[in-house]
């Protein structure tokens, strides 16, 4: 199951069907059933897991015992615990399938390795980080300003199908809102939008 | 027309079972059980006979949507309570067909009934998905509850059973649930050594669910509870002896023969529809109901 990974290297780089080939050859997928988890805080990782099928979730557990999710990762998503797989230091997040998950992996050393067959891959990476600060600068700033309706239409906009994959506390979690809170917002736009 | 047995194709045994909520063990016959030709019927999920354990929260399936087709559930055992959008709820008992036409959309939820759920005990149903040709895909919603004391029955000969008709007609007794297209579609209640005959035509899809019991098909073709029969695009005739006391669900209808785009519980003809069946959804066009 390399496909997927190779046609979102050929989208986003200039290469042939042969290279996207060669680059990818090395790597190995995982199944991870529903439920299990794939790393937990302590854990170190160098690995990123390109997701093929199915959906990763990325959290925290407070001292209450209370989940906090900082974000889903669905199909063609690459997800990664930068603490561990950048910086060498143990994890302080959870990672999780919350349905049964066919991951590619993809090693942190995989970019610098396939310099040579692809050359602008690096610049790649670089962009693909930038989208993930830009994202996360988003992400912030939804949690700090937006109401709670603003917060639930991004992310229906971001994961549009994510409403019939995961169980209605967990978008709440991801929305920093109560799950009381997202059926006010759905109540509402019910209101405003059934006829 | 000249009668001819309708030729079975195969006697497919339950495929493994999945859990829909905490409350549906199901094996899936079709679509992703068995790739087999079952059109306007786009699924057949079947909750063999369990044994379920008392609890005091009501086992079952939450919120979710539904576009674009038919849900039909046909309880055998246990009870099942309803609730949808459109503000309809009843209770599903033993006997009883809901007719749930989702169409352009609604949102419902499913949960064994209170009292059944405290006792636990037998647990048996069907749920079926019925499609709906492309020009009722977006009609209203609508409910049918076909209840076990109202449905319209044929008495077989000498007490050996009957056959309750809940859509279509059977040797001029009519069911009350009406649908889009052509559907037959009936439960066999046979008592041992009954013989019932079925005519459709050679193009229906085709298929007998052995609901309990076991029975032989046009003569030869033996089949037991849990197996479903899958008839070919041969013959017209049907004769169904029961070997020992059976109950027997008999599906056949005329293939909508459309293009199919489904994605989760919604099931239209071309993926932009599906996308915007999800955008209708998540920004509350389906409406609203309580967890």
């Amino acid at each position: 199951m390399l496909e997927k990974f190779q046609a979102y290297l050929k989208e986003r780089l200039a290469i042939t069907d042969e290279q996207a080939k060669e680059a990818t050859s090395c790597l190995k997928t995982k199944t991870i059933k529903k439920g299990a988890i794939l790393l937990s805080p302590g854990d170190l990782r160098s690995d990123n897991y390109f997701i093929n099928e199915g959906l990763l979730r990325y959290f925290s557990i407070d001292e209450k015992g209370k989940e906090h999710i900082i974000q889903f990762a669905p199909e063609n998503w690459l997800l990664s615990d930068r603490n561990s797989s950048v910086f060498n230091e143990p994890s302080v997040f959870y990672i999780d399938a919350i349905e049964n998950t066919e991951v590619l992996i993809v090693p942190s050393h995989f970019f610098v390795d396939i310099q040579k067959l692809l050359p602008h891959i690096l610049e790649l990476n670089i962009r693909m980080l930038h989208n993930s600060i830009r994202f996360m600068q988003k992400r912030i700033n939804m949690l700090l300003s937006a109401t709670a309706e603003e917060r639930y239409l991004d992310f229906i906009k971001l994961y549009p199908n994510l409403t019939l994959r995961v169980p209605q506390w967990m978008i709440a979690s991801y929305l920093g809102i109560t799950p009381e809170s997202l059926s006010r917002v759905r109540k509402d736009l019910a209101k405003k939008h059934f006829k | 027309m000249p009668t001819t047995f309708k030729k079975v194709a195969a006697i497919l045994n339950p495929t493994a079972p999945h859990m829909v909520g905490d409350g549906f063990r199901v094996h899936n016959f079709f679509p992703s059980g068995y790739k087999i030709k079952m059109d306007p019927f786009y699924l057949l999920d079947y909750n063999a006979k369990l044994e379920f354990s008392p609890s005091n929260t009501p086992r079952g399936v939450g919120v979710h949507p539904h576009r674009g087709f038919e849900t039909v559930t046909i309880a055998y055992h246990g009870a099942v309570a309803h609730h949808d959008s459109a503000g309809n709820s009843g209770v599903i008992y033993p006997g009883d067909v809901q007719w749930m036409t989702a169409a352009s959309g609604i949102l419902h939820k499913e949960y064994h009934e209170e009292n059944y759920s405290k006792k636990g005990g037998p647990f048996q149903m069907v749920q079926l998905w019925v499609n709906l040709p492309a020009k009722h895909k977006m009609t209203a919603p609508k409910y049918q509850s076909v209840t076990h004391r109202e449905m319209a029955s044929f008495e077989l000969p000498n007490h050996e059973g009957k056959i309750e008709v809940i859509a279509g007609n059977y040797n001029g007794v009519k069911g009350s649930a009406s649908t889009f297209t052509e559907i037959e579609l009936y439960n066999l209640r046979l008592k041992a050594g009954a013989k019932a005959h079925l005519e459709t035509p050679a193009h229906f899809n085709t298929a007998l669910l052995v609901i309990e019991g076991s029975i032989a098909v046009n003569g030869n073709e033996k089949a037991t509870t849990n197996q479903l029969v899958h008839f070919a695009h041969e013959g017209n005739a049907i004769t169904i002896e029961a070997s020992e006391d059976a109950v027997v669900l008999y599906l056949s209808g005329d293939p909508i023969n459309e293009p199919i785009a489904q994605y989760g519980p919604f099931l239209m003809n071309k993926p932009e529809e599906l996308q915007q069946a999800i955008e209708d959804y998540n920004t509350g066009k389906f409406g609203y109901l309580e967890e």
